[in-house]
C-alpha cells in the first residue's frame, strides 16, 4: 500500500501545481500589443545581419512590442526542416525565408500566403513591388511563375559571379608567360575580368593548373594547384545552377513552366543547343580539384578549396564572399577580387551571361493572426526600405530595390557589389512546380553520372527530357 | 443498491473502448478537426482513466508500467499503424487534401517500378559485401582478442570506439578520408603515384569507399559477440585435442566452431538487418553516387518521402521492407535452429 499512497501523493501534487498554474495563466493580463514574428531563416551572414539589424533599430510604427525570432538552420537540413515544421502542422512561423522553387510545392500545400490583397491596399507595398529588379519578382513572388499572384519578397537576392586570385592573374611573370603562350592578355582588374569567357576561363584552367613543386606566381608549390572550379555536386541543385545557366548560354532551354501546358520537355530539354552546352560545362572539369571526379564538389566544397588557396578562378554565390575575405576563415584574404561569371561570346563580341539566380524571398504563412500579419508586412515594408537596404549592403548582404544598388556609392560597400549589379538583370530561375524536388532528383543523378564520365552530354539529357516528359504528362503539367 | 462500476469496474473499463471509439469515429465525421482532435483525446482520456481507477490499489505493478506501454504506443505502434494505414490511400503529407481511398495501387505500383527493383539490387549488394567483410574481419579480430598479450585491454577499447561513434561523425570523417585534394588516403597513395587518388570516382570506388567505411564501424560488434562464443569454450577440451594431438584445423573447426556458430547467427542476424536499412554512410559519402549507383533502398524511401511528399508510396514501400526484413531473419532463425537440431 505504501506505493499507492506514494502514487496519490504525486497525483494530488501534480494536480495543485496544474490549477495553480492553470489559475495564474487566467489572471495574468493579457499584453496583446506583444507581437513575435517567428521566422524560419537558414543559417548564414545575410539572415544574421538581418537579425541585428532588427534588433538594434527596428521600432513597429503602430507602438506594438515586436520581436523577430528567427530560428537558424543549417543550409543543408534547411528543407527537411521547413517542411517538416509545415507540414506537420505545428504552425510554429509566421514567416519563413524559402527558395524560390519551394513555391509551388508549399502553395499549393496551403502554406504559403497569398500577398496580392495586402499589395493592393498598401501604397507603400505597390511602390516597393515596382522598384524591385523584376528578374528578382518573377523568381521570388510569383506563382504559377511569371503570373500575376504574388507570395514572396526579397530577404536576399544573390548571383554566380567570379572570385579570383590577384596574386596569381595580377603576376608580371605570370601574365608574360600566359601572353607568350596564347597570345592573350591575362586580366588582373575587375574590367578586364569582365570580358573573360567560356574560351578565357578553359584557357585559365589549362595553364594555371600546376603540380606540386613547380613554379607560382615565382613561388614554389607546396601542393597541387588548380585553375577554376564551379559547382558540380549531385546534392540538391549543386550542378544544376551552373548547367542550367551553360545550356541558357548556348541557347538551349530547360523544360519552361511558363510554357505548359503546350511547351514540351523531349526536343527541348535535350535540344542540340542544350548538349553543346552542358558538352562545354563537361570539357572544363578536367582543370578542376580532382574531387569533382566523385560528383562531390557542391558550392561548399568550392568554397573551402578556395579558401585553402587551392584554386585561381571560381564560379560561385555571393553568399560565399564574405568568408572569403577575411583573414579568420580564408587563407587568400588579402588577395581575392571579384568580377562578373564568365559568358559565352556571341557573334557580335558581346557576352552571353545569362545566370540562374540565387538568394531567397521570404513569405507570410496562411494562419497568421491579423495582428501578427499586420506586423509582418510592417517589418517586409522596414526591411525593404531603401534605409534598412543600405545598411544590410553595407554590413555584407545585397539589395534587391534598384535604387539602392544602382547608387554609385553602392559599389563601395563591398568588393563584389560592382557585379551584382551588373549581372542581377541576366537572371533566370528553373521550376516553380509542386513536383519540383523530383524533377531535380532525376537532373541531378544524371547530370552526376555524366560528371563522374559514366555517360555523355546527349545521353543525360535524353534521359532527363524522357523523365520529364513523362512525369510532366502524368501531374498535368504537359498535354 | 451498488452501482455497475463498483461491481463490474473492470467490465466498464472495456465496455468504455468501443464507446470511445464509436464517440471519436462520430466526431471526426461530424465536427471539424480543431474540435474533433480534443472530443477524441476526451473520451480516450476517460477510458484511460477508467481502467487507471480500477487498477488503483489492485494492480499497483501494473499501473507503474502503464506509463511506459502508453508512451511506446503513443510514439511508436500508433505511428506504425497510422502510416500502414496511409499506404491504402492517395495521401501526400505536404497538401491539404484529404486522403481517397487507394486500395493495394501504391503496393502495386512499387512492386513493379524499375526504380525500386534497382534500389533493392544496390542494396543487396552492398548488404553482401559490407557484412562478409565484417563478419571477416570481426571473426579475426575476435581470434587475436582472445589471446592474453601486452596492452590487451587498451588495444580492445580502441578497437570498439568506431561501433560507438555517431553515424554522421563517422559519414563525415571518411568524407575527408578519402577528399583527393585533403584526404590522408589520397596523400598516402600520392607519396607512390605522384597522382591524387580519387576512390569515388567510379562504382565500384563508391561501393568499395562504403564497404569500408560501414566495415570499419561494425566489426568490431561482430567482433565482441564472437569474442563472448571463444572465452567460453573450456580449456580442458583444448587440452584433450592436444594431447590427441589433433590438428590446428581439425581443432578449431570440432572444437571452437560449434561454441561460436550460434553467436556468428546473431551477429550475422544482426548485421544484416541493420545493412538492409544502410542509409547514413552512404548519403553523406555520395549521396547515392556517382549517377543512382550507390542509392541504397533506405535513401530511396528517403527522397519518396521527404524530398517528392509520395506519403502513402514511400509507407508502401517502406512496409514492403519491413516484410522482407523480417522473412529474411525468420529465414536465419530457421536455419540457425536446423543446423542446431544436426
Amino acid at each position: 500500500m505504501k506505493h499507492v499512497n506514494t502514487l496519490k501523493a504525486v497525483a494530488g501534487g501534480t494536480a495543485a501545481v496544474a490549477v495553480l498554474s492553470a489559475g495564474l495563466m487566467s489572471a495574468a493580463p493579457a499584453y496583446a500589443e506583444d507581437v513575435v514574428l517567428r521566422m524560419a531563416v537558414p543559417d548564414w551572414p545575410p539572415t544574421r545581419i538581418m537579425k541585428d539589424l532588427f534588433d538594434k533599430s527596428y521600432k513597429a510604427k503602430s507602438g506594438n512590442n515586436v520581436t523577430l525570432e528567427p530560428d537558424f538552420i543549417p543550409w543543408p537540413d534547411y528543407y527537411t526542416r521547413l517542411s517538416g515544421s509545415l507540414t506537420s502542422g505545428e504552425k510554429r512561423y509566421s514567416m519563413a525565408v524559402s527558395d524560390s522553387q519551394w513555391l509551388g510545392a508549399f502553395i499549393e500545400g496551403g502554406y504559403y500566403q497569398k500577398l496580392n490583397d495586402a499589395i493592393d491596399a498598401d501604397p507603400e507595398l505597390q511602390k516597393i513591388m515596382e522598384s524591385l529588379n523584376p528578374a528578382l519578382v518573377d523568381a521570388y513572388s510569383t506563382y504559377p511563375h511569371k503570373s500575376k499572384n504574388y507570395y514572396g519578397f526579397p530577404q536576399m537576392p544573390d548571383v554566380l559571379v567570379a572570385y579570383y586570385r590577384t596574386d596569381v592573374f595580377c603576376d608580371a611573370g605570370e601574365a608574360a608567360a600566359f601572353k607568350a603562350k596564347y597570345d592573350a592578355a591575362l586580366p588582373c582588374t575587375p574590367e578586364e575580368m569582365n570580358n573573360a569567357d567560356w574560351d578565357m576561363v578553359q584557357k585559365f584552367g589549362e595553364f594555371f593548373g600546376r603540380k606540386k613543386g613547380e613554379n607560382l606566381s615565382g613561388k614554389a608549390l607546396d601542393d597541387d594547384f588548380y585553375g577554376i572550379a564551379y559547382q558540380a555536386g549531385k546534392g540538391y541543385d549543386f550542378s544544376t545552377m551552373q548547367i542550367a545557366s551553360m545550356i541558357w548560354q548556348h541557347g538551349g532551354d530547360i523544360w519552361d513552366e511558363t510554357k505548359a501546358p503546350t511547351g514540351k520537355a523531349e526536343g527541348v530539354v535535350n535540344s542540340p543547343e542544350a548538349v553543346a552546352g552542358f558538352e562545354r560545362y563537361l570539357s572544363l572539369l578536367q582543370y578542376m580539384p580532382p574531387v569533382v571526379k566523385t560528383g562531390t564538389m557542391d558550392i561548399f566544397k568550392q568554397d573551402e578549396l578556395f579558401r585553402e588557396g587551392k584554386v585561381a578562378y571560381m564560379i560561385n554565390w555571393i553568399g560565399f564572399a564574405e568568408s572569403s575575405i577575411d583573414a579568420k576563415t580564408s587563407k587568400v584574404s588579402d588577395k581575392v577580387d571579384f568580377a562578373m561569371a564568365a559568358g559565352l561570346k556571341e557573334s557580335d563580341g558581346s557576352i552571353n551571361r545569362t545566370y540562374n539566380i540565387g538568394g531567397q524571398p521570404f513569405v507570410l504563412m496562411t494562419w497568421n493572426d491579423e495582428t501578427t500579419n499586420t506586423e509582418a508586412l510592417e517589418f517586409v515594408k522596414w526591411w525593404l526600405s531603401a534605409e534598412t537596404q543600405v545598411a544590410f549592403a553595407k554590413a555584407g548582404g545585397q539589395s534587391g530595390l534598384k535604387s539602392v544598388y544602382e547608387d554609385a556609392s553602392y559599389n563601395d560597400f563591398r568588393p563584389w557589389n560592382h557585379a551584382f549589379g551588373a549581372s542581377i538583370g541576366n537572371q533566370k530561375d528553373i521550376w516553380h512546380i509542386p513536383e519540383f524536388f523530383e524533377l531535380l532528383v532525376q537532373q541531378q543523378a544524371e547530370f552526376d553520372k555524366a560528371i563522374t564520365g559514366q555517360q555523355d552530354a546527349k545521353s543525360a539529357l535524353d534521359a532527363i527530357a524522357k523523365f520529364q516528359e513523362e512525369l510532366l504528362q502524368e501531374t498535368g503539367h504537359i498535354e | 443498491m451498488k452501482k455497475v462500476w463498483e461491481v463490474y469496474p473492470l467490465r466498464v473499463a472495456f465496455a468504455s473502448i468501443p464507446a470511445a471509439l464509436i464517440v471519436s469515429a462520430l466526431a471526426i465525421t461530424l465536427l471539424p478537426p480543431s474540435v474533433s482532435f480534443w472530443v477524441s483525446g476526451a473520451v480516450s482520456a476517460f477510458s484511460a482513466f477508467l481502467f487507471v481507477a480500477y487498477a488503483w490499489g489492485r494492480h499497483a505493478g501494473g499501473l507503474l508500467v502503464a506509463p511506459a506501454i502508453a508512451l511506446l504506443f503513443c510514439m511508436n505502434i500508433f505511428p506504425l499503424l497510422w502510416s500502414f494505414g496511409l499506404s491504402f490511400f492517395h495521401y501526400r503529407a505536404n497538401r491539404l487534401a484529404p486522403p481517397r481511398f487507394a486500395g493495394l495501387h501504391y503496393y502495386e505500383k512499387v512492386l513493379t517500378d524499375p526504380v525500386v527493383w534497382d534500389r533493392l539490387q544496390v542494396t543487396a549488394q552492398l548488404v553482401v559485401l559490407t557484412v562478409s567483410l565484417q563478419m571477416i574481419v570481426g571473426f579475426l579480430l575476435a581470434m587475436l582478442f582472445a589471446k592474453q598479450f601486452p596492452l590487451r585491454r587498451v588495444l580492445l577499447i580502441l578497437v570498439l570506439t568506431p561501433m560507438m561513434l555517431s553515424f554522421v561523425a563517422v559519414g563525415a570523417f571518411f568524407r575527408y578520408y578519402y577528399e583527393p585534394t585533403f584526404g590522408l588516403l589520397s596523400q598516402a597513395v600520392r607519396v607512390f603515384t605522384g597522382e591524387p587518388y580519387v576512390l569515388l570516382q567510379s562504382t565500384a570506388g563508391a561501393i568499395a569507399g562504403i564497404v569500408f567505411a560501414d566495415a570499419w564501424m561494425w566489426s568490431p560488434f561482430v567482433m565482441l559477440l564472437v569474442l563472448a562464443g571463444l572465452v567460453s569454450v573450456p580449456k580442458y577440451l583444448y587440452e584433450a585435442a592436444s594431447i590427441d594431438r589433433i590438428s590446428h584445423w581439425r581443432r578449431f573447426w570440432n572444437i571452437t566452431f560449434p561454441y561460436v556458430r550460434s553467436l556468428l547467427m546473431l551477429a550475422l542476424l544482426f548485421r544484416t538487418i541493420e545493412a538492409f536499412k544502410l542509409f547514413d554512410v552512404v548519403f553523406l559519402l555520395t549521396e547515392g553516387g556517382p549517377g543512382t549507383s550507390t542509392e541504397t533502398i533506405a535513401v530511396y524511401v528517403y527522397r519518396v518521402s521527404f524530398q517528392y511528399f509520395k506519403t502513402s508510396e514511400s509507407a508502401a514501400l517502406a512496409y514492403i521492407l519491413l516484410f522482407t526484413v523480417i522473412v529474411l531473419t525468420n529465414l536465419y532463425l530457421y536455419f540457425a535452429n536446423q543446423r542446431n537440431r544436426t
